[in-house]
C-alpha cells in the first residue's frame, strides 16, 4: 500500500469544522475502520508542525467539562494545500518492495523449503481474506468498511494471484536462482 | 474427532473423460450447513468433481455418500430425483430455460415435484424478491444482465429448500459488483436456511466466502485453512 | 478468380473440419437435392413431348398428352414436401453454422466473402445429390427413348444446373441476419426463425402451382379434356389454396396455441412446450405446413380414387389396367410425399434438440427428469398439428366428398380416417428423436459454452 500522509488526512478531518487532536485520532478511526489507528501522540505532534507551517492555527480552547484541549483549525493556505494534495496522483507503486518474493529466493538459496512455505503463506492469506469477507458480508455493515475491506481483499488477491504463478514456477526459478 | 457425520462425502473418486483424466482419487467432505469452495487451476477436475457429488456423473471408481445412501447405488430416475429436491444446482451461465419468462424458469423445480402452477409462482415470485430480481420476473433470460440472470438461477436453486447447493462458477461471467451481489445473496440465504454450499471457483475473492477451501491439483485434492 | 478458389478452399476446409452435425445437413441436403432433381427431370422430358407418343411404362397413361400433364402436376406438387425437408435439412446445424460464419466476419471477413463461402458450401452439398439423379435418370431415359428430342435435353441441362445454383442462392439469402449483426448472432444463444423461411416456401409452391396450372390448361385445350381432366384444375387450385393457407395456419395455430397453453399449463412438459411454441412458432411451420398439404391431398386423392374405381369397374367398355395404373401411381406419389414430409418433421425435431443439447444437459442435470423434456419435445409437435390437422382433415374430406357428388356416387367417409393416421405417424416420427435426445444430454455438454 501507498504511506498515506497523516498531515493531509488531519487537514482533511479540520475542514468539516475546529476540532481537537482527540476528537481527530476518534473521528479518523470511525472513518477509515481497516487502516492502522492513530496514535495519540502522533495526532499532537502532526497538528504541532501543521501550525508550524502555517497549514492550521490554534482556534481556542474547550473544556466541556473535562481537561482542557486545544482546538485547530486550517488556515487559508492549509485549505490550498488540501486540495493541492486531493487531486495530486499517487504515484502507482514506485518500488517493488515484495517481502514474499524475498523469502522465496532466500528460502531457494539457503536450500529451505519455498513450496511449503508459499504454500501456508497462501493459507495464512485465505485466512485473512475470509475474515474481511465475512466482516464486508456482514448484514448492516457501512459502505466505508465495505470498502475498506475490498480494497484490502483485492491488494491480498493480488498477492496470491502472484503466489499461484509463483508456485506453478518454482522449478524454473530454482535453477536460474542456483545457477551461478 | 468428535465432528459429526458430514453430509456429502466423496472417497477415491476416479474420473476421465475419454483418454483425459479429470480427477485421480479426489476426496471431499462436505458438512451439513457448510460453505466448501473447491479452487484450483483451470483444468484441475473443479467441475468434474461437483458433477460426481452432485450425481450428475457417475465415477469410473470411488463413491459418494450422501446422507448414509451411496449415490452409485441409485438408478438415475431416483439421483434426478435427488438432485430435484435436495439438491439445487447453479452454472457459470445457461441454466435457465431461454423459453420460459424468470417466473417460470424459477417455478419449474416446483411444478416439478407437483405444486400447482398458483401456488409454484408464488413461492418463486417471493424468493425472486429476497434476491431483488422481482420487478424481471415476467422477462425472458435472454433479457437479463449477467448478475440477474445469475440471481434468478439462485433462486431457482433453492425455491425447493435443498440441503445442497452445488455452484459451478456461480460469478465466472460477472464483473465484481455483479459478482459481490451474487455471492452475498448465495452466502445469507444458505447461512439462514442451514444449506451446504459446494463452490468451485478460481477466484480467490469468492473463495473467501467460504468457511473452508480444498485446493485441486491435478484432479486430486488438498484441504485447506480451516476456520473454527 | 483467385479469390473464388481461396473462398472455395476455405468453404471447403470449414465444412471438412466440422462436427457430425454437419455432415449430416450435407447428406440430407444432398438426398433432398437428389429427390427435387429427380422429379424435376422426369417432369422436365415428360413436358418436353408433344402430341401423342408410345411411352412404354404406366400401361400407356403417358402417351396420350392431357394424361401426361396430369403425371407432371404430380411430379411437380411432390416438390412440395422436398422443398419442405430441404428447408428443414438446411436448419440442421444452422446455428452453429451461422456462429461460425459469424466469427469469420468478426475475424475481418468481408460481407460478400462470407456470403460466398456460405452460398459454395450450400451449393457443394446440393452438387452431388443433383448429379447423382442426372447420372441415374440419364441412362435410364436412354433405355426407353433412344433419341431424345433436343428440348428434353435442354430440360435435362437446365434442371441439373437450376438445382445447385437454386441451392446456393438460397444459402446466401439465408445469411442477411448474419451479416447484418455478426457479434448479435456470436453471442445470441439461439435463431429467432422469423416468417422468411415460411415465405420462401409459400413462394415456392405458388411458383410451382402456377407451373402446373400452365401445363394442364396447355394441354386441356390439345387434348380436349377427357377422363375427369377438365375437373383436375379445380381440384388443383384448391389444393394450393389450402395448401397456402396451411403455411400461415401452421404457424398461426403455433402462436396462438403457445399463448394459450402458456397461461393455463398445470404440467412442467406443457409449459416447457406451449412457451416454445410462442417464442419461436415459426420454427416447425415448414414441416407442419407440408404434413397439412400432404394430409390434404392424400384424403382427397383417397376419397377420389375410391369413387374413380368404382365407376372405372361399373363400365365394361373401359380399359382397366390404364385407369388403374394412373391411380395407382398417384398413389405412389402421394406415399412418397408422405414419406419425404415425415423424414423433414423427423429431421426438424431431431435439429431443435441437437441445437439445445447444451440447455437441455443443464436441465437434467438440475433434477429436471428426461421423461419431462421427451414430452415436451413431443407435445411441441402435437399440440399446433392437432388443430391444423383436424383442418386439413376437413378440407381433403371436402375435396373427397364433392368429387363424390360430382360424378353422383356415395361419399366415401372412411377417408376422414386419414387424418387421424396422419397424426400418428407424426408423433411416432416425432417420437424418433427421443433416443438422440437421451444422448444429447450428456453431461460433458455442461462444460462447454
Amino acid at each position: 500500500m501507498i504511506a498515506m500522509s497523516t498531515r493531509h488526512i488531519l487537514l482533511g478531518l479540520l475542514a468539516t469544522g475546529p476540532s481537537h487532536g482527540y476528537d481527530l485520532k476518534r473521528r479518523h478511526d470511525e472513518r477509515f475502520p481497516q487502516a492502522r489507528p492513530l496514535a495519540y501522540g502522533q495526532v499532537y505532534t502532526t497538528l504541532q508542525r501543521l501550525v508550524r507551517d502555517g497549514l492550521a492555527e490554534v482556534d481556542g480552547t474547550d473544556s466541556d467539562g473535562g481537561p482542557e484541549r486545544t482546538v485547530y483549525r486550517p488556515t487559508g493556505e492549509g485549505t490550498r494545500e488540501l486540495s493541492r494534495w486531493a487531486a495530486e496522483i499517487a504515484p502507482p507503486a514506485p518500488f517493488v518492495a515484495n517481502e514474499i518474493f524475498a523469502k522465496v529466493v532466500v528460502a531457494i538459496l539457503s536450500g529451505g523449503d519455498p513450496a511449503g512455505y508459499l504454500s501456508a503463506q497462501r493459507a495464512a492469506h485465505m485466512e485473512r481474506m475470509r475474515e474481511l469477507t465475512a466482516l464486508k458480508a456482514a448484514p448492516g455493515t457501512d459502505l466505508a468498511t465495505v470498502l475498506s475491506a475490498d480494497y484490502a481483499l483485492n491488494h491480498l488477491d493480488a498477492d496470491l494471484r502472484w503466489m499461484n504463478t509463483t508456485a506453478a514456477r518454482l522449478t524454473t526459478l530454482t535453477a536460474e536462482v542456483d545457477a551461478p | 474427532m468428535s465432528r459429526p457425520v458430514p453430509l456429502l462425502t466423496a472417497r477415491g473418486l476416479v474420473k476421465a473423460h475419454g483418454s483425459t483424466p479429470a480427477l485421480r482419487g479426489a476426496s471431499v467432505e462436505l458438512h451439513a450447513g457448510e460453505i466448501l469452495a473447491v479452487t484450483g487451476p483451470s483444468g484441475s477436475g473443479k467441475s468434474t468433481l461437483l458433477h460426481c457429488l452432485a450425481g450428475i456423473v457417475r465415477p469410473d471408481e470411488g463413491s459418494v455418500t450422501y446422507d448414509g445412501r451411496r449415490l452409485e447405488e441409485l438408478s438415475e430416475q431416483r439421483l434426478s430425483a435427488l438432485r430435484r429436491t435436495e439438491f439445487g444446482v447453479v452454472f457459470q451461465f445457461g441454466q435457465l430455460v431461454p423459453e420460459l419468462t424468470v417466473l417460470d424458469n424459477v417455478a419449474l423445480p416446483l411444478l416439478l415435484a407437483g405444486t400447482d402452477r398458483a401456488g409454484a409462482r408464488t413461492r418463486a415470485g417471493a424468493w425472486l424478491e429476497r434476491f431483488g430480481v422481482r420487478g424481471q420476473d415476467g422477462m425472458r433470460p435472454g433479457e437479463l444482465s449477467g448478475g440477474q440472470a445469475q440471481r434468478v438461477a439462485l433462486a431457482r436453486a433453492l425455491v425447493t429448500s435443498p440441503r445442497v447447493v452445488f455452484a459451478d462458477e456461480p460469478t465466472g461471467a460477472l464483473d465484481s459488483l455483479a459478482s459481490e451481489q451474487v455471492m452475498t445473496a448465495l452466502v445469507h440465504t444458505a447461512r439462514e436456511a442451514g444449506t451446504a454450499v459446494l463452490l468451485i471457483t478460481h477466484d480467490a475473492q469468492v473463495a473467501a466466502y467460504a468457511d473452508r477451501e480444498v485446493r485441486l491439483r491435478d484432479g486430486a485434492a488438498a484441504a485447506l485453512g480451516v476456520t473454527a | 478468380m483467385r479469390r473464388l478458389r481461396s473462398d472455395l478452399r476455405l468453404a471447403w476446409e470449414l465444412t471438412r473440419g466440422s462436427g457430425r452435425g454437419e455432415w449430416w445437413r450435407i447428406a440430407l441436403t444432398a438426398a433432398g437435392a437428389a429427390l427435387a432433381t429427380g422429379f424435376a427431370l422426369t417432369a422436365a422430358v415428360l413436358a418436353s413431348l408433344r402430341g401423342t407418343h408410345r411411352v412404354p411404362v404406366a400401361h400407356g397413361l403417358l402417351d396420350q398428352p392431357g394424361t401426361r400433364s396430369g403425371v407432371v402436376v404430380g411430379l411437380l406438387l411432390l416438390l412440395v414436401p422436398v422443398l419442405g425437408l430441404l428447408g428443414q435439412c438446411a436448419r440442421v446445424g444452422a446455428v452453429h453454422r451461422d456462429r461460425r460464419l459469424a466469427r469469420l466476419r468478426l475475424a475481418g471477413a468481408t460481407p460478400w466473402q462470407v456470403r460466398r463461402i456460405a452460398a459454395l458450401e450450400t451449393g457443394l452439398a446440393c452438387l452431388p445429390g443433383s448429379a447423382v439423379a442426372v447420372c441415374c435418370s440419364v441412362p435410364l431415359l436412354l433405355r426407353w427413348w433412344e433419341r431424345p428430342s433436343a428440348p428434353a435435353w435442354a430440360g435435362i441441362a437446365l434442371v441439373a444446373l437450376a438445382v445447385p445454383l437454386l441451392g446456393t442462392a438460397a444459402g446466401g439469402l439465408a445469411l442477411r441476419r448474419v451479416l447484418a449483426d455478426p457479434l448479435g448472432r456470436v453471442r445470441r444463444a439461439g435463431p429467432r426463425g422469423g416468417r422468411g423461411p415460411g415465405l420462401l416456401f409459400l413462394a415456392g409452391l405458388c411458383l410451382i402451382g402456377l407451373v402446373g396450372v400452365l401445363t394442364v390448361s396447355g394441354a386441356s385445350t390439345t387434348a380436349g379434356g377427357r377422363a375427369g381432366g377438365g375437373a383436375l384444375l379445380p381440384v388443383l387450385g384448391a389444393a394450393v389454396a389450402v395448401g397456402a393457407g396451411a403455411v400461415w395456419l401452421s404457424g398461426a395455430v403455433a402462436a396462438a396455441t403457445g399463448r394459450l397453453l402458456a397461461v393455463r399449463a398445470r404440467s412442467a412438459a406443457t409449459l416447457i412446450a406451449a412457451e416454445r411454441l410462442r417464442d419461436d412458432p415459426w420454427a416447425a411451420a415448414r414441416a407442419h405446413a407440408a404434413v397439412l398439404l400432404v394430409t390434404v391431398a392424400g384424403t382427397g386423392f383417397l376419397g377420389i380414387r375410391q369413387v374413380l374405381v368404382d365407376v372405372v369397374r361399373a363400365r365394361k367398355d373401359l380399359d382397366t389396367s390404364y385407369y388403374l395404373a394412373g391411380l395407382d401411381l398417384t398413389g405412389a406419389a402421394v406415399a412418397v410425399a408422405v414419406a419425404v414430409t415425415l423424414s423433414a418433421l423427423a429431421v426438424g425435431t431431431a435439429e431443435s434438440v441437437a441445437t439445445r443439447r447444451r440447455s437441455l444437459a443443464a436441465q437434467v442435470a438440475a433434477g429436471v427428469p428426461r421423461a419431462v423434456l421427451g414430452r415436451a419435445l413431443l407435445l411441441e409437435t402435437a399440440l399446433p398439428l392437432a388443430p391444423a390437422l383436424l383442418l386439413a382433415g376437413l378440407g381433403g374430406t371436402g375435396i373427397g366428398a364433392w368429387y363424390a357428388l360430382l360424378a353422383g356416387r356415395p361419399v366415401p367417409w372412411a377417408i376422414a380416417l386419414v387424418p387421424v393416421v396422419a397424426y400418428a405417424a407424426c408423433l411416432l416420427a416425432a417420437a424418433g428423436s427421443l433416443p438422440l435426445l437421451r444422448r444429447s444430454v450428456r453431461p460433458g455438454e455442461l462444460r462447454y459454452a
